[in-house]
């Protein structure tokens, strides 16, 4: 190691306190940690409101069926939508701004993680046409697309976050399988309010858990 | 234990704010010279003596790739570098226990957090 002879100037630690410099660390690491999640917590908050309302509008569209169809009103649907399209262009705009001028190997993994979870998303909801070309019965028609695609999206994340050793990920991953395997137990109707509870409650956790670790000091207790 | 048993290297404003700044990626992931340059405020010829510095020590490694008539640096921190980051933070909270009577037992600054 050669280490450059230092003089008594600040740029050189002279008069560089040590309670200056674990301030200056805890910032600079804090303000990096900042910039380098894809994922912020406002947009996991902002996504547990969406959770919420999509599923809860679907919930509200269902539960007063006598007898059940599973039709989704035309409001719900829109809103739905117009929040899912707001959610991607967010995610899209939040994880390309973490990654600008960022290389390496974990850049690759995520390339790799990003495509595989399309693919589950595409599998997961495809399946649903399929099923409704057979004309499957009014309360399996409610039930699967409730809880069925995200228990196939969480279980594949889990899957592929665990071979990535992205441990946060895999935990969120399996939350996300947990709820969707217990809406399913609601029944037709209330399998989308657990779906929005239980997934505004994921969301929430980890907009709470990735602040915390972004604020974490390195020096401090 | 003093100040002066900290790495001079890292004890110095703007190399410690680079070397945080790095150390916040995931190992072996590099970051372009001109993002870590805007994310520290600093003028190119500062972060390039900076960064001079740090490579001669080993604890970062850049790398200039040419695509057409643009060439582009990126730098990462080097194991050596992370090591470094670590002792040095292990000594200044162990000074900082001692300046407070008080510290806690020393903690790896994990990456997955980046998974998120």
């Amino acid at each position: 190691m050669n280490h450059t002879p230092g003089t008594a100037t600040a740029e050189n630690g002279g008069d560089f306190d040590p309670r200056q410099a674990a301030a200056l660390l805890d910032q600079a690491t804090q303000h990096a940690r900042r910039t380098f999640t894809p994922l912020p917590p406002l947009l996991f908050a902002f996504r547990a409101v969406v959770v919420l309302v999509v599923f809860g509008g679907f919930w509200l569209s269902v539960r007063g069926q006598h007898p059940y169809t599973g039709h989704l009103s035309g409001w719900a649907v829109i809103v739905a939508i117009v929040l899912v399209i707001i959610n991607i262009g967010l995610t899209f705009g939040a994880m390309g701004r973490a990654g600008d001028g960022v290389s390496g190997p974990t850049q690759r993994k995520w390339g790799v993680w990003k495509g595989l979870m399309v693919a589950a998303w595409i599998i997961g909801y495809a399946v649903t046409a399929p099923l409704y070309h057979a004309g499957v019965s009014h309360p399996f028609w409610g039930l699967y697309p409730a809880s069925a695609p995200l228990l196939i999206i969480g279980l594949a994340g889990t899957a592929v976050a665990v071979a990535f050793r992205y441990w946060s990920l895999a935990c969120t991953c399996l939350a996300i399988a947990v709820v969707a395997a217990a809406a399913g137990f609601g029944g037709p109707a209330n399998s989308w309010l657990i779906m929005g509870i239980g997934l505004c409650a994921v969301n929430l956790a980890i907009a709470a858990f990735t602040a915390w670790r972004q604020r974490r000091s390195l020096v401090r207790p | 234990m003093t100040a002066d048993e900290l790495d001079p290297l890292i004890h110095a404003p703007t190399r410690l704010k680079i070397v945080a700044t790095l150390a916040a990626l995931p190992d072996g992931d590099a970051l372009s010279f001109t993002r870590l340059q805007d994310m520290l405020g600093l003028t190119p010829g500062n972060l390039i003596i900076q960064l001079r510095k740090l490579e001669e020590a080993d604890y970062l490694a850049s790398k200039k790739t040419r695509n057409g008539s643009t060439q582009k640096t990126t730098v990462t921190l080097t194991p050596e570098g992370r090591a470094a980051l670590a002792t040095y933070t292990r000594a200044l909270r162990n000074l900082l226990g001692d300046l407070n009577a008080e510290g806690r037992p020393a903690e790896n600054e994990d990456t997955d957090y980046a998974a998120f």
